[in-house]
């Protein structure tokens, strides 16, 4: 491996290849009805490449109901979803990964009997690359994000932040237009965040990705997001800088006063 | 060479024993030796065929040995005698009727018919989820039996097919099993088998990583289906009689058993199955003929073989749910690949599964 310090070089990707040329990923009077129940009612929310966008709210907000329209693998009951122009509807999940909208689960969702490369090769394959074409990539995105030593390891053995890593990996193959971070820094230490930061605020600059990013940790959020959205109940209750939204009345009622 | 020897070593290792045991069979010059071994290797080309969807979809099929019938029809209708075919099978196509194919031609359509078979129905079955899909290749099991049973002008019915030429000894049969480790090695490695596999650790994050999961299971369903009718194809040529009472309930549970016995996620263990439950078959077998001592007959009841059979599934199922095999490759002791090996020792499957909290 060569010794490339971490977040500054982007992994050569040995391909050219663009899966979109799309600058926003939009979802336009989104709602989600799960018989009867209204998960989320009417959002409207806008990501641009580039752009690490904060996504927030207290649980059953509607925060990953939201992401799963946005990643397909939830389909809206009104709204839509569109990729630059492009309307969604009907696009399956791993479509719209091809076209470059990629996704992180709270759950890690690691292939948990296949080694730590052949994870992150499995996305290089679904894209179309050759199995050594996507082992060499796999090999320079585990370089990049510090797992390269553990490319044989199944990645079941791998530690709890390191399984993260791998997820985050896994879904910066081939630089995707978008991806979305479903809850990254869920049960780290206080340090285990200060690295995941770095990692996450490199990612717009290196992959050229806009960051959807849905987080509880308010001093992730807070610290990295150019801008922040705020959901409750299903709607949208805020939206702004940072530095807005802590100042936000509503805000700090339904959310951030419980963190106090 | 050596190199590639040492990359592809899991079938070069699983092919050569193949050989090893079919030559000292051979030397035996037992005929029964000889013919437990032939029909061990149909088994195994068919135990491969499931191999390759269940153990790299991880869905459960019951519906292959629907397939190797097919297969085995197929071969029939090709190599049987025309004179009977014209009498007894009057609803086959004229070519079929009036012509008797060489072994190739019949092994050929054994593979291609049911690959078709698959495919449309696969198409549908894919669609399903995975319990739900296994309970569908249920139907697709017992759709085949009553068409075949009942379909007199084609199938013959309830009587045999008989008049096929018995060409399948055990160097045809190891032929065609080496094949079918081969094909089954060449997919679990493509590109196609990493996608499929990465589906059944994790379907929802297969999706996510952009692979058409469904789409994949069907390849691999077709594949599979085409293995398994080129076994059913070979033990029509072997048996030289045909009827469709053997495929059903009793072979799709042996089938499936080697694969549980031997471990489903590795395709050594597909293969150490089949070895391993025919050795078991065999033994009580002999046991329940008995040994005449005297006056004293002593032997096992019958029936001591399913029942042999499934306390052995149990005791697997309790002491190495894994399989045999344990989910892991046959490799040359020492010759593994340097990075292989420590990836292996630092495996703890145990506590692998509980290292994320779920959500």
């Amino acid at each position: 491996m060569s010794e490339t310090p971490a977040f500054i070089e982007p992994p050569s990707l040995g391909v050219d290849r663009a899966l979109t040329n799309a600058a926003t990923l939009a979802a336009e009077g989104l709602s989600v009805r799960f018989s009867g129940l209204l998960a989320i009612s009417d959002v409207t929310i806008r990501q641009a490449r580039h752009e690490i966008l904060g996504l927030i709210g207290p649980n059953g907000a509607g925060k990953t109901t939201l992401v799963n329209c946005l990643t397909g693998f939830q389909k809206p009951s009104e709204g839509r979803v569109m990729l630059g122009d492009e309307d969604t509807a009907g696009w399956s999940a791993a479509r719209f990964r091809a076209h470059g909208i990629a996704r992180t689960f709270q759950a890690g969702r690691l292939f948990k009997d296949m080694t730590v490369a052949e994870n992150v090769e499995v996305t290089g394959v679904g894209l179309g690359l050759g199995l050594k074409a996507a082992r060499e990539h796999a090999m320079a995105m585990l370089g990049w994000i510090g797992l390269a030593d553990k490319a044989r390891a199944k990645a079941g053995t791998l530690a709890y932040t390191d399984q993260r890593r791998l997820g985050i990996a896994r879904a910066l193959v081939l630089s995707p237009a978008f991806i979305l971070l479903d809850e990254p820094a869920a049960g780290m230490s206080d340090a285990e965040c200060e690295e995941l930061m770095t990692l996450v605020s490199a990612i717009p600059k290196t992959f050229t990705s806009g960051v959807l990013l849905i987080e509880h940790n308010m001093r992730v959020v807070m610290g990295i997001s150019h801008r922040v959205q705020v959901l409750d109940g299903g709607k949208t209750l805020a939206e702004g800088l940072p530095a807005e939204i802590q100042k936000h009345e509503a805000v700090m009622a339904a959310y951030l006063g419980m963190e106090a | 060479m050596r190199d590639f020897l040492i990359r592809h070593q899991t079938p070069a290792l699983l092919v050569a024993g193949l050989v090893v045991v079919t030559v000292l069979g051979v030397l035996t010059g037992n005929e029964t030796v000889q013919v437990t071994l032939t029909e061990m290797f149909i088994r195994l080309v068919v135990v491969v065929g499931l191999w390759v969807f269940i153990g790299n979809s991880g869905i459960i099929s019951f519906g292959h040995i629907g397939f190797m019938g097919v297969g085995a029809y197929a071969a029939a209708w090709a190599s049987a005698e025309p004179g009977f075919k014209q009498i007894m099978l009057s609803g086959l196509p004229v070519f079929l009727q009036e012509n008797q194919y060489p072994f190739a031609f019949a092994i050929i359509g054994a593979t291609l018919l049911p690959a078709l078979v698959a495919l449309l129905l696969g198409i549908a079955l894919m669609r399903l989820a995975g319990t739900a899909a296994s309970i569908a290749t249920f139907a697709v099991l017992m759709i085949v039996n009553s068409v075949y049973a009942n379909w007199d002008s084609v199938t013959a019915g309830s009587s045999s097919i008989i008049g096929i030429p018995t060409v399948v000894g055990p160097w045809v049969a190891v032929g065609f099993a080496a094949g079918a480790v081969v094909t089954a090695y060449l997919f679990q490695v493509s590109r196609l088998g990493l996608m499929l596999r990465a589906s059944r650790d994790d379907e929802v994050a297969a999706r996510a990583s952009a692979v058409e999961v469904k789409r994949m299971r069907l390849v691999a369903f077709v594949l599979s289906a085409a293995i398994a009718g080129a076994g059913g194809g070979l033990y029509a040529q072997f048996l030289g009689i045909l009827t469709i009472d053997p495929f059903y309930l009793g072979l799709t549970f042996i089938t499936l058993a080697m694969l549980v016995v031997g471990g489903m996620s590795s395709l050594s263990g597909a293969v150490a199955g089949v070895f391993a439950v025919t050795i078991i078959v065999e033994l009580l077998r002999i046991a329940e003929r008995g040994v005449s001592l005297g006056a004293l007959d002593l032997g096992l009841p019958l029936g001591s073989q399913e029942i042999g059979l499934g306390v052995l599934m149990a005791l697997i199922l309790i002491f190495r749910p894994n399989g045999l095999s344990n989910g892991r490759e046959l490799v040359w002791p020492g010759a593994a690949p340097a990075a292989k090996a420590p990836a292996g020792r630092t495996l703890s499957p145990e506590l692998t599964g509980d290292a994320a909290p779920s959500p």
